[in-house]
């Protein structure tokens, strides 16, 4: 099974096996993942389960909508990798995609 | 402590999250009356009806709580309860608890309906009425939603199929009566569902399939009642904590019993964002109310101050609010174009809520102005944005 690495707030790394599909916020939920409200459920709605992408990763995972890029203004320190997980679809290809949980949501 | 929790929905479910993040040194018992694994409501009338759902890949909760040795689940509906001794009986069992925490949320009001068996009235609010609710519609080709607010809405995107015919009945004047007129337009403008207004049902005929109204005969051979909800109080009603619109507690969750407590929709209590006590129903209020609650619980109390949110997602269109408007509070259109539409909700000079649909950034800045305080009307006119406004704070 495809997996993610998450290293949440207190640089704990989790692996988090995912099905082609899943949201990354699913994965990391199932894992139990640690820093990450993901308030409204993952409706693009809260800007609570912010995550950092590695940036080797650019390129291969679909860009977010402008309403995910609205909402990401309004997370905690954004970078130009920072994603909603609620919003990313992870596919086969995603196998061993490193993410870094956001340090703080609030 | 021997801390009961009787609920297992969004607010249950925060509560026992933070308990856990907060190493809560105690025991807790949930009563989930649904028997399901906690799981995300939201998504049962936001997602399409022909997508899937699975409660497992819903899940409220990660693995690693709901196997917590420091709680145990009851798959059973509490019968009754005892306030004064923390008794609690579910099916031929009984036990004792410090503290009661009564989560049992909302459901869905079924109106009767005549000539319709209750059976072949649809609701959304539990997992297995989404399942009824993909099952009845799966060949319909006249649907008829009973009520016009958020969910009868939700729902009309959710069934939109070229072969189905959608109607949203509505009994007062208009749909969406919880939002601005202008607001309202904007969504029924973007519906699949074409809106009837003052429009009352009479009955069901079987025989042609029809709804009888006082408009006359609507083709239907699929009915959902989205007339609202009625808080479950009744664990409550008999020692005189609640009444028919909820349980009334204070800043900090806590009935007039020191050993119950409330959370979640089933409880009212003062807003000071609002400066009124009303009942709420949104992810918002479940969460807020719970991390209250928790934190009380751990011996950290802190009074509720949250701002109310909401949002509405109906097909392409996602509909945001920061705040709660009364329904008489003026309306005014801040900005709109051909993709989104930004509403102000205002009294004597003051936003009371900021309607936004597709403009997540005019909803965010507004929650963000929200908890720092007032919101003046004139400094947003001035400068044609709520984003602007909090850009302007900032510096």
């Amino acid at each position: 099974m495809p997996h993610v690495l998450f290293v949440d707030p207190n640089e704990a790394e989790i692996e988090a096996p995912f099905t082609a599909g899943d949201t990354l916020l699913h994965a990391a939920q199932h894992a139990g993942v640690d820093g990450i409200l993901a308030e409204c459920g993952g409706g693009c709605s809260c800007a609570t389960c912010h995550v950092i992408l590695n940036p080797s990763w650019d390129g291969q995972i679909e860009s977010p909508s402008a309403q995910e890029t609205d909402m990401l203004t309004f997370a905690i320190e954004p970078t130009p990798h920072s994603r909603l997980a609620c919003q990313v679809i992870l596919r086969d290809a995603h196998d061993g995609l490193r993410v870094q949980v956001a340090k703080r949501q609030y | 402590m021997q801390l009961a929790i009787i609920g297992a929905g969004q607010a249950a479910c925060t509560l026992i999250a933070e308990l856990v993040r907060g190493n809560f040194e105690g025991h807790i018992t949930v009563f989930n009356g649904e028997g399901i694994t906690p799981y995300q409501r939201p998504p049962l009338s936001k997602t399409p009806i022909e997508n899937s759902l699975s409660p497992e890949r819903n899940q409220l909760l990660p693995p690693q709580v709901l196997t917590d040795p420091r709680i145990t689940w009851i798959n059973m509906p509490v019968d009754t309860l005892d306030p004064d001794t923390g008794e609690v009986t579910a099916g031929n069992t009984t036990q004792d608890f410090d503290h009661l925490v009564i989560a049992t949320g909302t459901r869905a009001i079924r109106p009767s309906i005549p000539g319709l068996a209750d059976e072949d009235l649809q609701v959304m609010r539990t997992w297995t009425d989404r399942l009824k609710l993909a099952a009845a519609t799966h060949n319909a080709r006249h649907v008829s939603l009973i009520g016009a607010g958020f969910m009868a809405f939700e729902l009309a995107a959710s069934l939109c199929h070229p072969d189905r015919e959608i109607r949203i009945l509505a009994r007062g004047p208009r749909a969406l009566p919880q939002t601005s007129a202008e607001t309202a337009s904007w969504l029924i403008k973007h519906s699949a569902a074409s809106v009837l207004t003052h429009c009352s049902v009479e009955g069901f005929e079987a025989s042609t399939q029809t709804l009888q109204t006082n408009q006359g005969s609507i083709p239907t051979d699929c009915i959902i009642a989205t007339v609202g909800s009625t808080p479950n109080v009744e664990l409550l009603t008999p020692h005189g904590l609640a009444d028919a619109d909820g349980i009334t507690v204070d800043a900090l969750m806590q009935t007039p019993h020191p050993r119950v407590s409330a959370i979640g929709e089933v409880c009212r209590h003062h807003h000071p964002s609002l400066d009124r006590t009303v009942r709420i129903e949104s992810i918002s209020e479940a969460n807020d109310t719970a991390t209250v609650l928790a934190k009380r619980l751990l011996g950290q109390p802190m009074a509720f101050h949250a701002v109310p949110w909401f949002w509405s997602d109906q097909g392409t269109q996602k509909l945001q609010i920061a705040g709660l408007a009364n329904r008489d509070d003026e309306a005014e259109i801040l900005t709109a174009d051909d993709t989104r539409q930004v509403v102000l909700r205002h009294q004597d000079g003051h936003i009371t809520a900021v309607e936004a649909v597709n403009a997540a950034t005019e909803f965010m800045a507004a929650r963000r102005l929200f908890e720092r305080g007032d919101i003046r009307l004139q400094a947003v006119r001035k400068v044609g944005s709520v984003m602007a406004v909090l850009q302007s704070s900032r510096s």
